[in-house]
Order: C-alpha cells, then sequence, then structure tokens
C-alpha cells in the first residue's frame, strides 16, 4: 500500500483518499467540523487545515501576510504556507503533511475557533449540545484564550421550529452545511438550504416547507453544534450523566447499529444515536428507528397477571405449568415471535418444541409499514429472519394459520412470545384458546391470555437479532428489566423446570451456549459491525 | 466485702501468675483517633503487645478515583486534619509536577507560609497533647489557644478553620487577603511567645522529664529501618527533613535549621517539634518578607485554572473554559508521579496515576503516620503500662491519615 507523512508518521492511503480519511483510518484526528465520512466534502469550515511541504527541489508556495508585533506596536511583513483543508486535498505517494507539528496550522485552527465563536451565545449551560460538542473540545485543545472582539455579537433567530422533530438555532450555527447536504445526499430530499452570507448566514427551510422527511433527526446527529436540537430530546438528559450500551434497532428488520443512551441513575434510556456500520446503516438511521426507544418505556407489562388480575411472577409461573401440563402435543401451538431476540425463541422452541412436544410453530410480530431504499424495511420486526432460520427444516408459520386452526378447533392451548399482531382481525380467534403469553408490552396478547408472563425488551437483555440480509447482530444490554419483567429466556427456563424440564439457563452465557453455532441457521454469531 | 487481710508471706504461698491482657482502644482518650493495642502485661511491664489500625479507614484513595483531580482535595485535608494545608500544598504540588507547571513566585511563597503554620498547629497540638497527658494541663491551654489563632488566619485566608480545601491545581482557591502578611506575622510571633512559655513550664520540671527521658528510645538505625520520617526520625538524629534534602517551592533560598535529637527518647521527639517551631518562625519571616505583593497567584494554563466568574458569566470562551474543567475536570497526562513534600509528621508522599482523562486512574498516599505507627509496637515493647500514653503522643498518630 502507498504511503504519504503527517507529522513524519508514515500513513499508508488507499487511491483516492483524502487527508483526513487516510488521518482517521491511521486513528489520527484532524479536528474539523463540516467534514463527515458519510457525506461530500464541502471544505467550509477551514478547520482541517494542514501544511502540504513542497515536493523535493520545489519551491514552497507562500503568501505575504503581516503579522502584528506586539513589541513594535505594529504590523510587519511576513511570509506564511498556503495551507490547504485537509479533507479536500487528496493524497499522493510519499506526501509530506504537516498537522499538529506546523506553528501555521496551529495558528489558523485557533484563528478559526476564534471567528467561530466570535458571535456564539453564551448557552452552554442550556444547550443540549455541551459535553459533546465540538466548540468546547476544539476551544481548549486549539484556542485556549479570549476573543480579542470587543463588539456585541451578531444576534440571529433563536428556537425557530424546523419542523415537528427539529428545532433550529441560528446564533449557535457555524453553517458547516452538515445538515443540509443529510437532506440532500441522504434524506434526497433538499429542503435545507443557507439564507444571508457572512456573519448573518443562517440555514433556512424551503419556502412552503418543513424539516419533515423520514431521516430528520440525522440532521441534529451530525451538527457539531448545538445549532440543531432534536424536539424530542431536547431539554431532557445532560449527555454526560449518559451511558451508551451497543445496541441494534429494532424498529424494522434493517437492523442498524445502533447506541442506546440511558441514565444509569434511573434506569431510563433518553435515546438512540446511529453507531458506524458499513455493512448495514453506514452512518444513519430513520426518524422511526431513532424515536423508537421509546416503547421500551410505554405501554409496558410490568408484572404478572392471572386472568387480567397483577399477581406475583412466581404464581403466575405456576399456574402457567398448570395450565400447559398435560395437553397433548397437538393441541399445543407455539408462537415464537419476530420482535424478540434468538435468545428468546430459541428458548421457547427448547420448551414448547423440544421438550413439549409440540410440532405446531407459528410467529407472530408487527404488521408491515412503509419501507423505501434508503434504510426503512416494510417488515418492522428486527428477527423475523432468525426466527424462520431456527425452525430449521420446519420453519414456523405465519400467525393467520394460527388463527384459522384455533378458529376450527383443533388447537386450544397457546404458548406464544411476543406482545403484537400483524393483523387486528387475528385477534378475536386467540380467545377461544387458553393462552399463556410472555409479553413486554400491552396489545392483543395480553388481553387474550389466561397468564401473562412480563418479559424484558430488547433494550433490557443481551440478544442477538438477524436482519433481512441475513446479518446476526448482537445488541447489549443497557438497563435492568423494568418492574418485575425478567428476559423470556430465563422465563422460559423457570417454566420448564415447573413443566418437569431441567433446562436452568441463569445466564444469557448459558442460552448462547446451549444453541451453539447453528449452521442451518447460517447464523454467523460474530458481530458485524466494528 | 471483707477486707482481706490474708498473711501474705510469699515464702509460704507460692502466688499463680499469669500474664494480663490489658486491651486499650480503639475507642479510648488516650488514644488521639481510633486505634487499638493489646498488650500482654507481666505485673506493669508490657512483655508483648499488638498494636491494630485501620479502624478509621474511610477507602480514602477509591473515592479519590470516582471524581475529578479538583474533587480530591477535600479528601486529602481530611487525611491530616491537623495540617490540612500542607496536604492540600502536597496533592497540588503532585498533580503540577505530571502537568510540568510551575506556580508564581507569590503563590509559593504563599503555599510555603500558610503550609508552615500548618505544622505550627501540627506541633504545637501534639507537643500539647502530650504534656496534658501527663498531667501538664496548662500548656495544653496555651498551646491550643496559639493554634487557635493559626486557625483564626486560616479562616480569614481560607474560609474553613480545619479543612480548608483551599489548594488548588495550578495555584490557589484565591488570593491573600489585604492583611494577611501583619495578621501571619502577630499569630506567628504569639505562638512563639507562647512556645517559650511552654519551655518555662515544662523543662524544669522533673517529673515531666522523668517521665520522656530515656523512654521509648529509638536507634537511629531502627527508625530508619521502621521507614520513619519527619520529627520522630530527626529525634533519632537524623538530619533528614525533605524541604533540606529535596528543596521544593522556594524551601532552597530560605535559611532555616534541621534539629536532631540524640537519643531518640521521647523527651528528643518532643524537643524536635519544639525547636521546629521555632524554625517554622523563622521560615515564616523570610517568606513574608519576600512575597511579593502583588502579582498573580495562579498559573496562566487554561487547561487547569478556572476563568474569573464575570468571563463565565459573558462570554462562550470563559464559559467553556469552566464547563471544561467544572464538567470533565482538568486533565493531567497519561503517566504517573510520585511527589513528596515535608507533612507534619514526615514525608508526605503521592503517588498519582492518570490515564488522561479527567478522572484519577489511581491516587495512593505514603502517610507518614502509617509507617511511625508502625513503629508503636517496638516502641513500648519492654516500657510499663504507664509509658504507653508519652510514646504513642510523641509519634503523634494521626488516625486519618493512618487509616485513610
Amino acid at each position: 500500500m502507498p504511503t504519504f507523512k503527517i507529522d513524519d508518521r508514515e500513513i499508508p492511503f488507499q487511491p483516492g483518499d483524502t487527508v483526513i480519511r487516510a488521518a482517521q483510518r491511521a486513528g489520527i484526528d484532524v479536528p474539523h467540523y463540516c467534514w463527515h465520512p458519510g457525506l461530500s466534502v464541502a471544505a467550509n469550515c477551514r478547520m482541517c487545515l494542514v501544511e502540504l511541504l513542497p515536493p523535493k527541489g520545489r519551491p514552497a508556495m507562500l503568501l505575504d501576510v503581516l503579522r502584528w508585533d506586539p513589541e513594535k506596536k505594529d504590523y510587519v511583513p511576513e511570509k506564511k504556507p498556503k495551507l490547504v483543508p485537509a479533507c479536500q486535498q487528496a493524497v499522493a505517494e510519499g506526501m509530506e503533511v504537516l498537522s499538529e507539528s506546523s506553528e501555521h496550522v496551529e495558528r489558523a485552527r485557533s484563528s478559526v475557533q476564534e471567528m467561530l465563536l466570535l458571535n456564539h451565545p453564551v448557552d452552554c449551560p442550556i444547550c443540549d449540545q455541551a459535553g459533546e460538542c465540538r466548540l468546547q473540545d476544539y476551544w481548549l485543545e486549539h484556542q485556549s484564550k479570549q476573543k480579542r472582539m470587543r463588539d456585541e455579537p451578531v444576534h440571529k433567530p433563536k428556537a425557530v421550529v424546523f419542523g415537528p422533530t427539529i428545532v433550529y438555532d441560528a446564533e449557535r450555527c457555524i453553517l458547516c452545511t452538515r445538515c443540509i447536504r443529510v437532506c440532500d445526499e441522504v434524506a434526497r430530499d433538499p429542503v435545507l438550504s443557507i439564507r444571508e452570507r457572512g456573519n448573518l448566514g443562517e440555514i433556512t427551510v424551503a419556502p412552503g416547507r418543513q424539516l419533515d422527511h423520514p431521516y430528520t433527526l440525522m440532521t441534529e446527529f451530525v451538527c457539531p453544534v448545538g445549532a440543531l436540537t432534536a424536539t424530542d430530546f431536547r431539554f431532557k438528559a445532560r449527555v454526560w450523566f449518559l451511558r451508551s450500551a451497543r445496541t441494534v434497532c429494532v424498529g424494522c428488520a434493517t437492523g442498524c447499529s445502533s447506541f442506546t443512551d440511558y441514565d444509569p441513575r434511573n434506569q431510563t434510556v433518553y435515546r438512540y444515536r446511529p453507531r458506524e456500520n458499513l455493512a448495514v446503516n453506514k452512518y444513519w438511521m430513520c426518524d422511526e428507528g431513532m424515536l423508537d426507544y421509546r416503547r421500551i418505556h410505554s405501554r409496558r407489562v410490568l408484572e404478572a397477571r392471572i386472568d387480567g388480575e397483577p399477581t406475583s411472577v412466581k404464581s403466575a409461573l405456576e399456574r402457567a405449568a398448570e395450565l400447559l401440563k398435560g395437553v397433548p402435543a397437538d393441541r399445543l401451538a407455539v408462537v415464537l415471535s419476530a420482535q424478540h431476540s434468538n435468545e428468546d425463541n430459541f428458548a421457547l422452541l427448547r420448551l414448547g418444541r423440544d421438550l413439549l412436544g409440540s410440532a405446531n410453530l407459528f410467529v407472530s410480530g408487527r404488521p408491515q409499514g412503509t419501507g423505501d431504499s434508503i434504510l426503512r424495511h416494510p417488515d418492522k420486526n428486527p428477527n423475523s429472519a432468525g426466527v424462520s432460520a431456527l425452525g430449521g427444516a420446519h420453519p414456523p408459520r405465519p400467525v393467520v394459520e394460527l388463527a384459522r386452526a384455533l378458529g376450527d378447533g383443533k388447537l386450544t392451548h397457546v404458548l406464544a412470545l411476543g406482545s403484537e399482531l400483524p393483523a387486528p382481525d387475528l385477534a378475536s380467534p386467540l380467545r377461544k384458546a387458553t393462552v399463556v403469553a410472555l409479553s413486554s408490552h400491552e396489545g392483543p396478547w395480553v388481553e387474550a391470555a389466561a397468564v401473562v408472563l412480563p418479559a424484558a425488551t430488547w433494550a433490557e437483555s443481551d440478544g442477538t437479532f438477524v436482519n433481512a440480509k441475513g446479518m446476526a447482530q448482537e445488541s447489549e444490554k443497557a438497563i435492568t428489566p423494568r418492574g418485575d419483567s425478567l428476559p423470556a429466556w430465563r422465563l422460559v427456563s423457570e417454566l420448564g423446570a415447573l413443566l418437569g424440564a431441567a433446562i436452568g439457563w441463569k445466564r444469557v452465557r448459558d442460552v448462547r451456549t446451549a444453541m451453539g453455532p447453528d449452521p442451518a441457521a447460517a447464523v454467523a454469531r460474530a458481530e458485524v459491525s466494528p | 466485702m471483707e477486707p482481706l487481710d490474708l498473711p501474705l508471706d510469699e515464702s509460704e504461698i507460692e502466688l499463680a501468675t499469669e500474664p494480663m491482657l490489658l486491651n486499650v482502644g480503639p475507642s479510648h482518650p488516650a488514644m488521639h483517633g481510633t486505634v487499638r493495642v493489646v498488650m500482654e502485661l507481666s505485673g506493669e511491664n508490657i512483655e508483648r503487645c499488638d498494636v491494630q489500625v485501620g479502624y478509621l479507614h474511610r477507602g480514602f484513595e477509591k473515592m479519590c478515583e470516582r471524581g475529578t483531580w479538583t474533587q480530591v482535595f477535600p479528601y486529602v485535608d481530611r487525611c491530616n486534619y491537623v495540617s490540612p494545608m500542607l496536604n492540600n500544598v502536597g496533592f497540588a504540588m503532585a498533580c503540577e509536577k505530571m502537568l510540568g507547571i510551575l506556580v508564581p513566585e507569590r503563590c509559593q511563597y504563599y503555599r510555603m507560609i500558610l503550609g508552615e503554620l500548618a505544622r505550627m498547629s501540627d506541633h504545637l497540638t501534639c507537643d500539647g497533647a502530650m504534656a496534658m497527658e501527663l498531667g501538664a494541663f496548662t500548656p495544653f491551654l496555651w498551646m491550643i489557644k496559639g493554634r487557635e489563632m493559626i486557625w483564626d488566619l486560616m479562616e480569614e485566608e481560607t474560609g474553613a478553620r480545619l479543612t480548608h480545601s483551599f489548594g488548588r491545581v495550578g495555584g490557589m482557591a484565591a488570593p491573600p487577603t489585604d492583611g494577611f502578611k501583619e495578621h501571619a506575622r502577630a499569630v506567628k510571633d504569639h505562638c512563639l511567645r507562647i512556645v517559650e512559655e511552654v519551655e518555662r513550664l515544662l523543662l524544669g520540671n522533673r517529673i515531666f522529664l522523668d517521665r520522656l527521658e530515656d523512654i521509648g528510645v529509638v536507634p537511629a538505625a531502627d527508625a530508619i529501618s521502621l521507614g520513619w520520617t519527619g520529627p520522630c526520625l530527626r529525634a533519632s538524629g537524623v538530619p533528614f527533613d525533605v524541604r533540606k534534602a529535596h528543596p521544593y517551592l522556594k524551601y532552597g533560598e530560605i535559611e532555616f535549621d534541621v534539629p536532631v535529637g540524640q537519643s531518640g527518647d521521647c523527651f528528643d521527639r518532643f524537643m524536635v517539634r519544639i525547636e521546629e517551631l521555632k524554625q517554622c518562625g523563622r521560615i515564616i519571616d523570610q517568606c513574608l518578607e519576600r512575597m511579593p505583593d502583588n502579582g498573580p497567584i495562579n498559573v496562566d494554563d487554561p487547561r487547569v485554572v478556572l476563568p474569573p466568574k464575570e468571563d463565565v458569566y459573558s462570554t462562550i470562551e470563559g464559559t467553556i473554559q469552566h464547563f471544561k474543567i467544572v464538567m470533565e475536570g482538568l486533565k493531567l497526562p497519561a503517566g504517573e508521579v510520585y511527589s513528596y513534600t515535608e507533612g507534619g509528621n514526615g514525608e508526605l508522599g503521592y503517588y498519582l496515576v492518570s490515564d488522561g482523562s479527567g478522572t484519577p486512574w489511581r491516587v495512593r498516599i505514603r502517610p507518614p503516620c502509617f509507617l511511625i505507627t508502625g513503629g508503636l509496637e517496638r516502641v513500648i515493647t519492654g516500657q510499663m503500662i504507664a509509658d504507653v500514653v508519652p510514646c504513642f503522643g510523641s509519634l503523634n498518630m494521626i488516625g486519618g491519615e493512618c487509616d485513610r
């Protein structure tokens, strides 16, 4: 691989690389605002300026500038090399780049930083971005001094509503145009642009439009400062109190890699963020997925129920065992859930198919939704592929057929995982059967069930999800299960013990050991994302 | 109960004797702080003894590892709570050593004056308590009166009498007050007068001398092998003082002597402290003379020093600087450091490890008391039971520092 040098360090690069991209791959951070690896190059923030040494035997390109000399109290003429933005400069073999080691570069970065803060309001205490703001980080690293301007800063509109999800603060904006490029290039809906010039410039929504495409939250995600804030997250949490778990979005079958940001003190999830995964979602997530975290806390089933009455998990498990004991295998239906992880579904399969002997396997999940060619998949279940692979030679049948069989009276008992049905008209046949449901949310299953066991959500348990492309991804547990809920595989394990089957899984590792690598399902256990 | 008037003729009756176990502490007036001494007595002689420390363990070092570097200051205050300023300065200097920064000259003198005053408070307390425990109550009251004056000064300067939390990485929390020099001079003079009066009261007192002389003798070799430092080591005749051996701040430019004892008995330890009080006076005098009246107290380094409050409220740069230092904590470069200063009881060392984040990775303290208390068993074994009090008193164990 060809190499070039940054600050005397030899770095390999791929043909077509820019300096900043090759540096980032080598673990060198060149400070930048407007550059984003997933977007086109704008080179407008000038923070990534670097010095390029001239090729051997050639003179450097020097500019005549004036420098203030505090001793002479006058400007003195000086020569300064012409700096280039690292985000735009293509790398060539043997090129020598000076970044931190160049005095000119440091001075340029300090000046850029000073200019960006000239009109910046004193907002850190009330700004959602504080704690993850580039302006704060780079001020300490590159400026570290007061600005010299003594004028009143330019005032611009604050708290401008761009659409249902985004609020814009023009005073905080550094006009890096990342949000504009996200709309143009990722969402393919060029709804944002800049109006005015210079220090009067601000981001604006196209006349007659709102910022309302399905990827609006990505504008907030790429905003390197606090100019764009999400209505949903605004003033809800301070980021330095949040911890991140590496998770997978369960909003649809795409299975975007995400971070789940939660506050460990009150065990509450506050937001999702996209996690870079070039094989699945690149750098992005859709609004639907970004806001899907709210399901973790809403309409939850937090206690066990027998015939609709709250009870302890222990007595509900005993009642469930009583109901299921002695049921002929051909009368028992086992319903897997495309909403739940491989671990949960595997546990239910082990109990229902292998130990209770039922061959009546079905799969339920959420109804289909809209999809697009960017990220959103019409199948709104994260693990449809995983569940059908788990069934092996006899994949579970759609839950429509269960409704038919219940109507015929062929099946009388149902052991179900999950909370939702793909269609509302499937709910009424369920009432004819005796249902034991392991559900995390309120819904048709909970309403129909004789016994409800409170299952943990994806955020409360480790799990593996297989997306529509057949990629298995592990999702980490973020918060502890809320209320009395327990991971579904754990409930199954305890129900199995009462039914005389010693499953005895205590940790998710036990379930994974039992699953083993499953060649039939072609489920790669290795995590896809870097 | 009838009187025991058995005819005790030893030739007739063989008295069965067995060693008696005597437990003192952990909560006992003669034990400074909470320490427990279990002694095996034969008559009044201590045959064997077992010193048990750790009753005041608060997990101080672990507590330090969850906040920022600045948030460590209140914890080190509570190590040697008789001279907290010395701990503050010692910790600040350890951090500064890691950052490679040197505080301004004015701050260096300020730190020295406050530190020497804290040392005076430490020695006044130790010698006063020692006298009191041997029945001489007046010197204790006088010396504590002197300590009160020092604490008044500390309160004037820092806002707190005991746990000041006044040190900062890169300087101090506030510059000296306007009347600092006059106040400090007056306090020092008054304390030195008290020391003279105490000397006149005690040093001609046969009972006091008999209780101390040739009691608890620790030869120099023993003191060194026990890892002793400070007044206890110097009482045994070893002239080791960190301020002289490895001068820090401006100690290299200041004239002062290192008093040493001859035999290493309790009296020497008492007298070394009395002499050091006078040396403190000399140091304070010179520092007060040399300390500039104007000039910065804190280094000019936005990485570590908080901006002025008016900047925080009115400029974005000040807000960011404040935010970075308060919310993320000032960042020490990744690496480790051992920094040592002369505390009230000897070499006070800080071993710090930083991973480059705003939170300490490891804060390890070398408390002089821990090693000195480690020698207590050696000091009192073979002594009489009544000698435990002066021996223990002369070692000046500070529970907070010893047990951490």
